[in-house]
């Protein structure tokens, strides 16, 4: 486990470049959307495989029921993005995004692509704005619903994953005034770490 | 752009690949049109290239289409679609014009930003041709709705089976607690049914269970839920029904039921039922309670000679 774990230095690399990644995130966002967002800090962990159902359960408080949206990332580092979203907030999202002006009925389908679209700008937003700093430009899958008030303990099964330890990186996203909240969960796993800590101690060069 | 010397090579790529490749820039002008867009559409690079996509195909989505377009110059980030929420973009024609039975095809696109210097100077949209993959979804909802439709029957009269009718019974006690809204239950049994087997074969006892459903079926008032609770019992829900109503309804089901024989190949068999009718109220506690009501009455109406129906008393 510790060839997977960062340095010191590595770890504070990264959290800054995360900070400021989410800042520029953020602005975009905002603009995109007309409201204010707010991205908190985010946490930066290494994660067995084994804790990562319970780590994610705590993220979302412990609900039984979460609404998850996955895309994979690569540049030379690859991973995948999860986004846990709050189902609840869909008719204020669907005014939110517009789309009440645009096709009138919230149907399934309109809920299903509201869940999409909403986890791909934040994900892309997120992801590109923090590896835009490593000089990298990433390329993103098309977005899929893994579950709909689905338990956690269903859509993430440990011991099917074929990787020990991963890192993870959290933040969790807020519109002022709106109830809606969702956490974007990042994950790299063993090769990618060694060439992310690479660009890290690159970055680290540099400065 | 990787290769700058191969861009020759890559021109000819994109022009030729099995998916369509356009790309309009920050007005929403069309700068690429791609041999796969060409075809599909009709339209000619000459036609559409300098001119604006909505102008040109004014039956896109357009205010929908132009937030897709916005959050990729705004955020230099890619957006995608699914042919799950919007079938297709554009009206094209689909490769299988016999066998597919829809109607366009369906498109799957990524909305990919081009950027220069670090900003978004037009974007190429990617437009996947996933009708193949649209037809065996639905082909495959078919089957799961119809395999749900199935597990709810009964294999030899094709009414609901017991699971399902449980199911119902459990359902309309619950919103009963709720709203108090009164319903009743019916046990319908076949009187002498063994002796039908035994006399005529289990041939001829299927028939008389296949049409003493339909019999029954028949009078039954619309939102009812009938089904076969096991051997050659019935039992059927009435929504909204009061005790004297279902009664009503239950004596017409005996007369309707004896009223001509069955017809079995050469067998013709008297076949009459008696029916159990009991009430929600507030003694009843769970739906199994009315169960055994209807029960207990479907009882009575056996001991007192068959062919008939009797209530449950109410309290």
């Amino acid at each position: 486990m510790s060839e997977h774990l960062l340095t010191e230095d590595q770890r504070d690399a990264l959290q800054e470049i995360a900070n400021v990644g989410m800042g520029m995130a953020g602005a975009r966002l905002a603009a995109l959307l007309g409201e204010f967002i707010e991205l908190s800090i985010p946490s930066i962990t290494p994660v067995a495989v084994q804790d990562l159902p319970g780590m994610l359960g705590r993220l979302v408080g412990n609900q039984e029921f979460v609404t998850v949206v996955r895309q994979a990332f690569t540049c030379d580092v690859r991973g995948e993005a999860l986004v846990l979203l709050d189902d609840d907030s869909i008719p204020e999202l669907w005014e939110l995004m517009g789309y009440d002006e645009m096709s009138g009925v919230l149907d399934a389908a309109a809920e299903h692509e509201i869940l999409i679209d909403l986890s791909n700008l934040i994900t892309g937003a997120c992801l590109s704005c923090m590896f835009e700093q490593l000089g990298r430009s990433l390329t993103f899958s098309p977005p899929t619903l893994m579950g709909r008030r689905t338990s956690l303990s269903s859509l993430l099964r440990p011991e099917t994953m074929a990787w020990d330890v991963s890192l993870l990186v959290e933040v969790k996203f807020s519109i002022e005034n709106h109830t809606f909240c969702a956490h974007l969960v990042m994950f790299t796993v063993e090769d990618s770490l060694r060439t992310l800590k690479l660009a890290l101690d690159d970055l680290l060069e540099c400065t | 752009m990787t290769g700058r010397s191969s861009n020759g090579m890559s021109d000819l790529i994109v022009d030729h690949m099995g998916l369509g490749a356009f790309v309009v820039d920050r007005d929403l002008n069309l700068t690429l049109w791609n041999r796969f867009m060409q075809n599909r559409s009709g339209r000619k690079p000459d036609a559409v290239l300098g001119q604006n996509l909505f102008d040109c195909f004014p039956e896109l989505p357009r205010n929908w289409l132009s937030k897709k377009f916005e959050s990729v110059f705004l955020l230099k980030n890619s957006a995608f679609t699914s042919w799950q929420h919007r079938p297709y973009l554009f009206r094209f024609l689909h490769d299988r014009p016999i066998t597919g039975g829809i109607d366009f095809m369906r498109q799957d696109c990524t909305f990919l930003p081009l950027l220069v210097d670090g900003e978004v100077v037009a974007v190429c949209v990617m437009l996947f041709d996933v009708t193949q993959v649209a037809m065996i979804s639905y082909e495959r909802e078919a089957a799961l709705s119809a395999l749900s439709e199935s597990s709810r029957r009964d294999g030899l009269t094709a009414v609901f089976n017991r699971h399902y009718l449980e199911v119902c019974l459990s359902e309309a006690f619950t919103a009963w607690v709720r709203t108090n809204d009164d319903f009743c239950l019916l046990m319908i049994d076949l009187d002498h049914f063994k002796q039908i087997n035994d006399e005529f074969g289990h041939l001829v006892g299927d028939a008389v269970l296949r049409i003493a459903a339909t019999r029954i079926g028949e009078l039954l008032p619309a939102g009812s839920v009938f089904g076969r609770y096991g051997g050659e019992e019935f039992a059927a829900v009435l929504p909204s029904t009061y005790l004297a109503d279902a009664f009503a309804i239950a004596e017409q089901i005996c007369a309707a039921v004896t009223h001509e024989p069955v017809q079995c190949g050469d067998s013709l068999v008297n076949v009459s039922v008696s029916i159990g009718v009991a009430q929600t109220t507030d003694s009843i506690k769970q739906y199994e309670m009315l169960i055994k009501q209807a029960d207990g009455a479907l009882y009575l109406a056996k001991s007192r000679g068959r062919n008939r129906a009797v209530c449950s008393p109410l309290g």
